[in-house]
């Protein structure tokens, strides 16, 4: 009999929560037919609500490493675990009035909750077996929920792309990890980082592995040249989905990133370092150019998260102390960002009769003399993404620069600066639309199904953005406190 | 006791409330205006209490972000005096006129007004240089919507310009800040004490463009042009009036202190760009056919002057440099609202349709003359106190200088006497012939009387106001001027 390694339960708590959540809403939902929506409310809110208490719990703890040391709970992972549970919870009480939450809500929140557990087990990944259990948990989940919005073809559309390019990218990423493994005769992070240490590190074998590994990675942060799928999925999926991959995906993603390159990569760093230099630059230029010829507002902010997450690798790259406390900082006030953008279009588009692919910039004209709350709150979400102050974005950036410009970075610095510029142009264009005069817009809209859920989201995710913004020092504490937990901090 | 960050939150606060509640267009209307009213009784409590050698008053210290080192510092001397007042002032009229003018939409454009002012007024008190970024950066947005939504036919081309050179500036500021902030001996400080001396070329270069662009010297006025243009008259008041000003204001207050030894060493390149820009767009506003863009380009060719006057590193230059600023932005907020008056009334700024305005529109008339009196300098008006000052400090500097800015002096009689003509008197043009636009009257009169008083309250009394500034600008420039060997 082959003896189990041993489980610290309270520290695979949140997940475990999520997962048996899923199951009870399944059951649940076949004995209670007709009251899908109320049950995925509350046992999917209720769930989330558990899973984020026992990461509360946990927070400031000292870092627990489980499942034969193949799953490091400490802050950057409660950090990530937490962040990701309250966009679930934004995207249910988001999703309060749509029709297909009435139809098969069940299915829709386990899905989602199963989605959050695998992402907690990425961000807590320190093997990349874990690691692969995880990001195939919450990408299949992915993939379905993408395609939720069933009678949409674009819906379909997007998640066959988005199934057939993730599955490329994890199937690279294994490839990857592989090699490596041949090379080091470890799937753990720190095992690799040791024997790599150790041994030469310019073997082909390693460099194939890490090259391979990084092309995986970047699949999944989506960050150019592997970037095509962020914009179609992006547009095609249900909206409060949409905005849930923008926030989650990413900030989950940047994580595991982060955790390879610095945990179990350091040795190689002259190998990645400059391939990600490039990347970056190149994102950064390139996504921002694209999200200025975009018409699709939901097109266009998919674009800006490109740019966006070429932006997120400066962090990266510079890593040190303030370089991780800003990515850290960066991403997780982007994912609120991100989600209220989103959360506005999806109030926007369900305001239409027809429900896809009409927000555009002609169709939005005006609309924010009709929704005067969600307008003004668009505004200062496009404000955090071009990163002006008073929002959390400004001081995300302010770090981020700051750190490569006080490490010899200064030229991605710059770059960045550059695509800010762009961006403003672009995001300026949504604002003037949503504000023009010239178009008559219908004062008193009627209150659309589900207009409180969505509002209150739109609120939260409002009040994340300001208060990062006027009075950072505690996210910037806590940001600090998960980032040191990636070990090349210096 | 009250100090200037109420200046800074009471109009912050009005402005988010009359984004938020639906406000009808009277009541928006009288409370933007009861607040720019409170705020500009607040500074003249501030002038009324201040002590020109007292250093920073009316400030606060304390911590905001703690992990960062950035802490709200904020205070008053006698420039950063100076600049408040002009901008609640200022702040004030133009509400009133976008309330005579009656915009649609007026909630918001009032509200975008009064946060215009909070941030820059936080640019003028700021001893922080994030808490200075912010108010520079921020001021930036509401500026561009009020031109996007509210401006006039050719805006698209205006925003993007005005995004193409002062967002791209401004963010190369905050490199150059993040550098003297994060590398601090003893962790991250952005308190502007404590940068001085500490940024390198580099540096400097990074910080003294985004001004550049921003006040703006030659050659990066291209986007100022289309800017005060396509604004509304209130809103290029602001623009050309303060928010301008905050370049020049900068550069004396921030860059100047903070990089003595280069602000020395490189004095002589704001010197000539100053000089160029000076004679370049006196020229051009000579060569232009309507009202607004002579007044534009004239203030491209006072910022040349003012940035001219600080790089002359001197009290005089200092002192002149200030008065100058407060006058010129009270000179060109006036002559912008009159020039959009004279434009919604006649239909029309240009040259062609317009003269002799004069015959039987006396307060016209004589608003408009004391206003063009002004700004070519007449001998006892404020404005040629302060240019003297300049053009002292910089025959001080060498005699060449000192010509080529008495020439300057003389181009500005020029356009200015242009205009008064060409509005005033000469044949009557067709427009006028057509539509008769009335006399200057109560609303849109109220709005520019403020102005024109404070321009001969000054003219009458200039050693009220210097007196006041001399200490603090002397300062400012003195560790640069101990650099440059004067």
């Amino acid at each position: 009999m082959i003896q189990g390694p041993s489980v610290d339960w309270f520290a695979i708590a949140p997940e475990v929560a999520l997962i048996v959540g899923a199951f009870v809403l399944l059951l649940a939902a076949a004995f209670a037919r007709g009251h899908e929506r109320a049950l995925s409310l509350i046992l999917g809110l209720g769930t989330l609500i558990v899973s984020v208490g026992f990461s509360v719990a946990a927070w400031g703890d000292a870092p627990v490493v489980t499942m034969a040391d193949a799953f490091r709970v400490d802050d950057l992972t409660e950090l990530v675990r937490i962040t990701v549970a309250a966009l679930a919870a934004l995207v249910l009480l988001l999703s309060v009035g749509w029709n297909r939450l009435r139809e098969q809500g069940s299915e829709f929140t386990a899905l989602l909750l199963l989605t959050c557990a695998g992402m907690g087990v990425v961000a807590g990944s320190t093997s990349f077996v874990t690691l692969f259990v995880g990001l195939e948990l919450f990408s299949l989940s992915l993939y379905v929920l993408v395609a939720f919005d069933g009678k949409s073809r674009a819906s379909l559309e997007a998640s066959f792309k988005y199934l057939v390019l993730g599955t490329l990218g994890s199937i690279v990423l294994v490839y990857g990890a592989a090699f490596l493994y041949g090379a080091t005769g470890s799937f753990m992070y720190d095992g690799i980082a040791a024997s790599l240490a150790e041994g030469g590190s310019g073997e082909a074998v390693v460099t194939l592995g890490t090259a391979l590994v990084l092309v995986g990675l970047l699949f999944k942060v989506g960050v150019m040249p592997f970037h095509m799928w962020v914009p179609d999925v992006y547009e095609g999926a249900p909206t409060q989905i949409t905005g849930f991959m923008a926030g989650a995906t990413k900030l989950v993603a940047f994580v595991a990133l982060a955790r390879i390159l610095l945990d179990a990569l350091p040795a190689v760093e002259h190998l990645w370092s400059p391939v990600l230099i490039i990347v970056a630059i190149v994102t950064i230029i390139g996504g921002n150019i694209a999200a200025l010829v975009q018409t699709n507002v939901k097109r266009m902010i998919a674009w800006s998260s490109v740019g966006a997450a070429g932006y997120a690798l400066i962090g990266i790259i510079v890593h040190g102390d303030l370089g991780l406390r800003g990515l850290v900082f960066y991403l997780a006030t982007y994912a609120f960002t991100a989600f209220g953008a989103f959360a506005v279009i999806a109030l926007f588009e369900r305001d239409q009769s027809r429900a896809k692919g009409y927000a555009t910039l002609d169709g939005m004209r005006a609309w924010g003399f009709s929704r005067p709350f969600a307008g003004m709150a668009m505004v200062v979400f496009l404000l955090a993404f071009a990163g002006f102050p008073p929002t959390a974005g400004f001081i995300g950036k302010f770090v981020i620069s700051g750190a490569a410009v006080t490490n010899d970075y200064v030229y991605l610095a710059v770059v960045g600066v550059i695509g800010s510029v762009i961006g403003l142009a672009y995001y300026l264009r949504v604002i003037v639309a949503l504000y023009d005069r010239s178009r008559k817009s219908d004062v008193g809209l009627p209150a659309t199904p589900g207009l409180g859920g969505a509002s209150l989201a739109i609120l939260l995710c409002l009040a994340v953005v300001l208060l990062g913004g006027i009075l950072p020092s505690l996210g910037l504490d806590w940001a600090g406190q998960a980032a040191s937990f990636l070990t090349v901090a210096k | 006791m009250i100090t200037v960050s109420w200046l800074i939150a009471v109009p912050a606060v009005a402005a988010v409330l009359l984004l938020l509640l639906p406000f009808g267009r009277q009541a928006a209307g009288y409370l933007a205006l009861l607040v720019s009213l409170a705020v500009a009784g607040g500074v003249i409590g501030f002038i009324y209490r201040f002590e020109p050698l007292g250093g920073d008053q009316f400030g606060d210290n304390i911590a905001w972000i703690e992990s960062l080192g950035v802490r709200w510092h904020v205070g008053v001397n006698g420039v950063s005096l100076a600049m408040i007042s002009i901008t609640a002032l200022i702040t004030a009229c133009a509400i009133g006129y976008g309330m005579w003018a009656g915009r649609d939409r007026s909630h918001a454009s009032f509200a975008l007004i009064l946060l215009t002012e909070a941030f820059l007024i936080m640019v003028f008190s700021a001893r922080d240089l994030v808490v200075f970024y912010v108010g520079f950066e921020g001021m930036l947005i509401p500026l561009l919507v009020l031109l996007a939504a509210w401006g006039g036919a050719g805006r698209k081309a205006a925003v993007v310009q005005v995004i193409a050179y002062t967002a791209l500036g401004t963010l190369l500021m905050l490199l150059a800040i993040a550098y003297l902030g994060f590398t601090a001996p003893g962790g991250p400080n952005f308190s502007m004490a404590d940068a001085v001396g500490r940024g390198n070329d580099w540096v400097f270069a990074a910080f003294a463009l985004a001004l550049v662009i921003k006040s703006p010297l030659f050659p990066f006025h291209g986007w100022v042009l289309p800017a005060y243009r396509e604004s509304s008259p209130e809103v290029a008041a602001v623009l050309s009036g303060v928010a301008s000003k905050a370049g020049g204001f900068a550069f004396l207050a921030v860059l100047v202190p903070l990089f003595p030894a280069q602000a020395a060493t490189y004095a002589w390149v704001f010197i000539a760009l100053g000089t160029i820009g000076f004679l370049y767009g006196a020229f051009l506003a000579f060569r232009q056919s309507d009202g607004r863009s002579v007044i534009a380009y004239s203030s491209i060719a006072q910022m040349s002057f003012i940035i001219l006057g600080v790089f002359l590193l001197d009290s005089r230059g200092a002192t002149g440099a200030t008065f100058q600023m407060v006058n010129h932005a009270l000179v060109s907020a006036a002559l912008f609202l009159l020039a959009g008056w004279l434009e919604t009334q006649a239909g029309s700024g240009s040259f062609k349709h317009l003269g002799g305005l004069a015959r039987s529109r006396p307060v016209l008339a004589t608003v408009a003359l004391i206003l063009g009196m002004a700004a070519l300098a007449v001998p006892g008006s404020s404005v040629f106190a302060s240019e003297f000052l300049i053009m002292l400090g910089a025959f001080e500097h060498s005699w060449w200088l000192g010509s080529i800015v008495a020439i300057g002096i003389v181009f500005a009689a020029m356009y200015m006497l242009r205009w008064i003509s060409a509005v005033l008197h000469e044949r009557e043009g067709d427009l006028v012939g057509s539509l008769n636009p009335p006399d200057l009257r109560r609303g849109a009169l109220l709005c520019l009387l403020p102005l024109v008083l404070c321009l001969i309250g000054l003219s009458i009394a200039p050693a009220q106001f210097t007196d006041r500034v001399d200490a603090a600008a002397t300062a400012l420039v003195s560790s640069a001027a101990k650099e440059a060997g004067r």
